[in-house]
């Protein structure tokens, strides 16, 4: 087999021309899809860029410029002015986006294992239940969910938004970190189980260790659904101090006098750096984590 | 069921271990109590009854005004302003955007923690007063409800109470420029009276100038824009909704409707658009005539910096043209201020109110100089009529606010407006016919008003 | 161990579960100031009657399925194409997942203005190349607003897709891919009967995720057209959205949510258990 492999594998140098220019052709039409494939992803985000340093009459032109006919930092200096409380937006996006991500993947380890290792007998309906609350049409619970921080006195609360998104996380989370530990091989534990550690402490120094990618994709996915959430912010949160970016900036820019293109543009660069270091940052894992619950624990 | 290890290591390790363990379980409870006490919910009123400058009353003040760029500067200045003048009242304020500010406060008082004072406009005052959380103002403003515009007055009146005291003027009128008319031959100095001239002089601007936008208009579905078009389905003879009886189904409506067709189709507007997002081309003298509020020409000389003169040689206001009946029509889209039955300062509120709305300082260093708005009084004092004194500010004063009537402002119009204007959006970005729209409307009203 | 997690759950999502299903036999607008009344199934009666209400199911239906169609078949393209591509390519691969990291709300507000007919750079681009002669409507006219909303979605969405079946061609085992190559299979036979199979697995998972993603989005389609003009991009969770806290409509909102989550239930059921039938195959 192996013989017959080596023969197909070597291209013989007498390959016919017509091969070869195929094969050129090929990897001409190739790069071309390849070219307009960073194009169609990389445009957008470049006239972010671009509209960003534009002054306000520059972004409303019938005839958009291109290239900015003048660099203008104003829309960058206005942000972090007091003019604006851009600022209390993004620190209230990394507060709770952050805590929120801590917490839930906390939780949806302890959930994650358990489902993963524990046997009892409604595992497979638990999981499945899991799973199904996170097609639950968040929008139909945002309404007795208002009414139930509104008694607990946590409306209007940092508390009560990263009480949603930790919520809205779980159930993801507690898919995505079964997964990663379905992975880990049961004879490790075993072996700390003979040494003596109970549940908790194999959770801890066992199967964590071995486990960190998933964690952090883990943490990565629930940061990033909480960085995008509007729909929590928009309705748990009334005072504008204590508002997260997106509806922050759907408010700001598109208030009662105009909307500020370059403005709006400057914020949402600003807004997309911590989205963007948390997904390059965990890039790697994230295939594995999003197929690891269904490939491996099905 | 597993050996247990009998090594001494091992034991000694256990203990630790869980100990580590427990450790590690009580974090997130240790962080979720950390952030409990740390961060509460909206702090509550000092209940005292006359403040002094050495025990100073905390008034909290809702508003979008502080939430907005433009005015942000302008607002925060007032406050700083009144506070020097009055030491025995703070106050705090509490963003909140222009779009949420109606239901956040209806939620709140729902929640039992409505602010002291609110800036609300439109509807939304009314929505809130329906939920009888509002102070009945009349006791506090006493003779000085007859010192502002009847009209004004009437805004802010429900079931025969004073609710709102009117803070800022702020109708739409019919603004038209200059450069643009004479360029398209039409006279600069003789804006359209009737419908049909205006719709003369959209078409002299399309043939001119392929690529201005002849009309501005909002017609975005929000409960703002119902109300800017109110007064031009009344120049119709049309009133989609009376209290809860559904009337779109009418000839008058889809006449209305029909003109608002021949709009988008001969491109003589921008359909589904806000008002504000026509406001940087009319900057740019790409827009030849807006119904808009005086605060055009604040936004339109801070984007392109044009002086004052340069601003009033290019533009001009106008009553809205008139169509069936002969009358103009226009609505008060300005802003009041309104207080709350839960408030233990209804006094030091309304004292800030009257402040805001009436003093000198006030109306010209926010409501002229930020909001570019009238100020409500019927007779200003000298040196507030000075500085309303300008061209444009005159042409809304004299020809425009005697045309404001008030929509049918209630309950039953945050359900409304949003089958209307999706209707609206219909017929002018799509091709179903106008009898269908009206009808859609119609049903669309009496589902909502059931 | 799997305690903790499921009693918040159970509070945070059980306790609005049931709290919704209770409203929705309810008549309760907050802002008449009146309590809810009991109205039995008169809001259900309403509900199929309600034309806006099976717009927005359409359009909820064109919106996810069409989004998702559209960006797993470009992703499997892509994938198929760039698949033996080597060396430096990792770093454009890395490239090219950008918009899937871009938040939410800047996409919406970016494509809105990109598409604005006024401003936007795509109408002066395309008049600028002759495609078109006027600017067109992409978000103000009915026939373009969901196309347009469903182009932002798939520039997000892509990349997700694009990753899923780059890992899952890598899984491929290599003795396959010779074997057919030995037998002189074409490029079109070696990616539908060779290839594809490997794919399924994980195409289902991404399609089901994704789907879930669609049907929850509230950001984008908000924030570019609030489900207008007219009702032609309000999609269930606009319509939601709108009854709850524009209308203030609060029992009406719950019975058309109520009864999505009975749909979704439905699809969640048969997707999972064609999932284990596969599996177990």
């Amino acid at each position: 087999m192996t013989a017959v492999l080596q023969d197909t594998r070597t291209t013989p140098a007498v390959a016919a021309p017509g091969r070869r220019r195929r094969r050129r052709v090929a990897g001409v039409g190739v790069a071309l899809i390849v070219v307009l494939a960073l194009a169609w992803s990389l445009a957008p985000v470049y006239w972010m860029l671009a509209t960003s340093f534009k002054s306000s009459l520059e972004v409303s032109r019938l005839d958009p410029t291109l290239v900015p006919r003048e660099l203008v930092a104003g829309n960058y200096g206005e942000l972090v002015g007091h003019s604006l409380p851009f600022t209390s937006y993004l620190v209230n996006s990394l507060l709770t986006s952050l805590i929120a991500a801590v917490i839930a993947v906390f939780f949806s380890a302890l959930a994650g294992y358990s489902l993963s290792r524990a046997r009892y007998r409604l595992r497979g309906v638990v999981g499945q239940a899991i799973l199904a609350t996170r097609m639950l049409p968040l929008v139909v619970l945002i309404g007795p969910l208002y009414l139930l921080l509104l008694k607990a006195h946590l409306l209007d609360t940092y508390l009560g938004l990263i009480i949603g998104y930790t919520s809205f996380a779980l159930p993801f989370g507690a898919w995505m970190m079964k997964g990663f530990i379905d992975a880990v091989p049961r004879e490790i534990e075993e072996a700390a189980r003979v040494d003596g550690y109970r549940r908790f402490g194999i959770l801890v120094r066992v199967i964590i260790p071995l486990t960190l990618p998933g964690l952090f994709t883990t943490a990565a996915f629930v940061f990033m659904d909480a960085w995008n959430n509007l729909l929590y912010p928009l309705t748990l949160i009334n005072t504008a101090q204590k508002q997260t970016l997106p509806p922050g900036l759907l408010g700001s820019f598109t208030g009662q006098f105009k909307t500020d293109w370059g403005g709006m543009m400057a914020a949402a660069c600003i807004t997309s750096v911590p989205l963007l270091v948390a997904f390059f940052a965990v890039q790697r894992y994230m295939v594995r984590g999003l197929t690891a619950g269904a490939l491996a624990g099905e | 069921m597993h050996p247990r290890s009998t090594g001494g290591t091992t034991d000694r390790k256990r203990p630790q271990l869980r100990r580590l363990g427990s450790h590690l379980a009580v974090l997130p409870v240790v962080a979720v109590t950390a952030l409990a006490t740390a961060c509460g919910g909206s702090g509550g009123n000092q209940t005292q009854n006359t403040p002094t400058s050495e025990h100073p009353v905390t008034i909290t003040f809702a508003n979008w005004a502080d939430s907005e760029q433009a005015t942000r500067p302008g607002i925060e200045d007032m406050i700083t302003k009144f506070e020097a003048v009055h030491p025995e009242i703070k106050v705090k304020s509490e963003p909140i955007s222009f779009t949420d500010i109606g239901h956040t406060m209806v939620l709140r008082v729902q929640s039992g923690n409505p602010p002291d004072v609110a800036e609300l406009s439109g509807n939304d005052t009314f929505a809130v007063a329906a939920t009888g959380a509002l102070a009945n103002l009349d006791s506090y403003a006493g003779d000085l409800k007859s010192s502002f515009i009847p009209a004004e007055i009437a805004a802010g009146t429900y079931q025969n109470h004073l609710i709102a005291l009117p803070w800022t003027v702020n109708p739409p009128g019919l603004w038209y420029n200059k450069q643009l008319m004479a360029g398209a031959g039409l006279d600069p100095n003789s804006p359209p009276k009737t419908r049909d001239e205006l719709m003369t002089d959209l078409a002299a601007i399309k043939a001119k100038y392929p690529d201005v936008i002849p009309l501005g208009l909002d017609s975005t579905n929000r409960d703002f824009s119902l109300t800017s078009n109110w007064s031009w389905m009344k120049s119709f003879g049309a009133q989609p909704f009376s209290g809860d009886k559904a009337s779109a189904n009418t000839g008058q409506m889809k006449d209305y409707l029909s003109w608002m067709r021949e709009l988008a189709q001969k491109q003589y507007t921008s359909p589904g658009k806000k008002i504000g997002e026509f406001r940087p081309l009319a900057a740019q003298n790409k827009v030849a005539f807006v119904w808009d509020q005086p605060v055009l020409q604040g936004v339109v000389q801070s984007t392109n910096k044009e002086t004052d003169d340069q601003f009033y040689a290019n533009w001009g206001v106008a009553a809205q043209p008139t169509g069936t009946g002969g009358k103009s029509y226009s609505v008060e889209l300005g802003h009041q201020l309104v207080a709350f039955n839960k408030s233990p300062n209804k006094q030091a509120a309304f004292t800030f109110m009257k402040w805001l709305a009436t003093d000198p300082q006030a109306v010209t260093g926010y409501t002229v100089k930020y909001e570019s708005s009238l100020p409500p009084m019927a007779n200003p004092s000298a040196d507030i009529a000075k500085v309303i004194g300008t061209p444009t500010l005159q042409a809304f004063a004299r020809d425009v606010m005697p045309t404001i009537v008030k929509p049918e402002f209630g309950p039953t119009y945050s359900e409304a407006y949003s089958p209307i204007m999706a209707g609206v959006q219909s017929v002018m970005t799509g091709s179903t016919p106008v009898d269908s729209v009206a009808s859609t409307i119609q049903s669309g009203l009496e589902s909502a008003f059931k | 161990m799997v305690a903790p997690t499921l009693v918040i759950l159970a509070v945070v999502i059980g306790y609005p579960i049931v709290r919704a299903i209770l409203m929705s036999f309810q008549r309760y607008k907050p802002l008449s100031g009146l309590p809810a009344t009991n109205t039995g199934l008169n809001n259900y009666h309403e509900v199929f009657g309600d034309p806006i209400f099976w717009e927005s199911l359409r359009n909820t239906a064109v919106y996810t399925f069409g989004s998702v169609a559209v960006s797993a078949l470009l992703g499997l393209l892509l994938a198929l194409l760039t698949e033996n591509l080597g060396g430096r390519w990792r770093y454009v691969r890395s490239l090219l997942l950008t918009p899937w990291a871009v938040p939410l709300i800047v996409v919406a507000f970016l494509f809105r203005y990109m598409l604005d007919q006024d401003y936007g750079v795509v109408n002066a681009v395309l008049r600028h190349l002759g495609i078109i002669h006027s600017n067109v409507h992409w978000l103000t006219s009915s026939a373009w607003a969901m196309p347009s909303v469903m182009l932002a979605n798939i520039w997000t969405q892509l990349p997700f897709f694009f990753l899923i079946f780059t890992a899952g061609l890598a899984s491929v085992p290599n003795e396959v891919i010779e074997a057919a190559r030995v037998d002189k299979a074409g490029p079109w036979a070696m990616a539908t009967r060779i290839k594809l199979p490997y794919l399924t697995g994980s195409a289902l998972v991404a399609i089901l995720i994704s789907v879930i993603n669609n049907f929850n989005d509230f950001a984008k389609v908000w924030a570019m057209t609030e489900g207008g003009p007219g009702y032609s991009t309000t999609t269930l969770v606009v319509y939601v959205y709108r009854l709850a806290f524009s209308s203030f409509n609060m029992g009406y909102a719950a019975t058309v949510g109520t009864i999505w989550l009975i749909l979704l239930v439905i699809f969640a059921v048969l997707y999972i258990w064609l999932l284990q039938r596969k599996s177990a195959s």
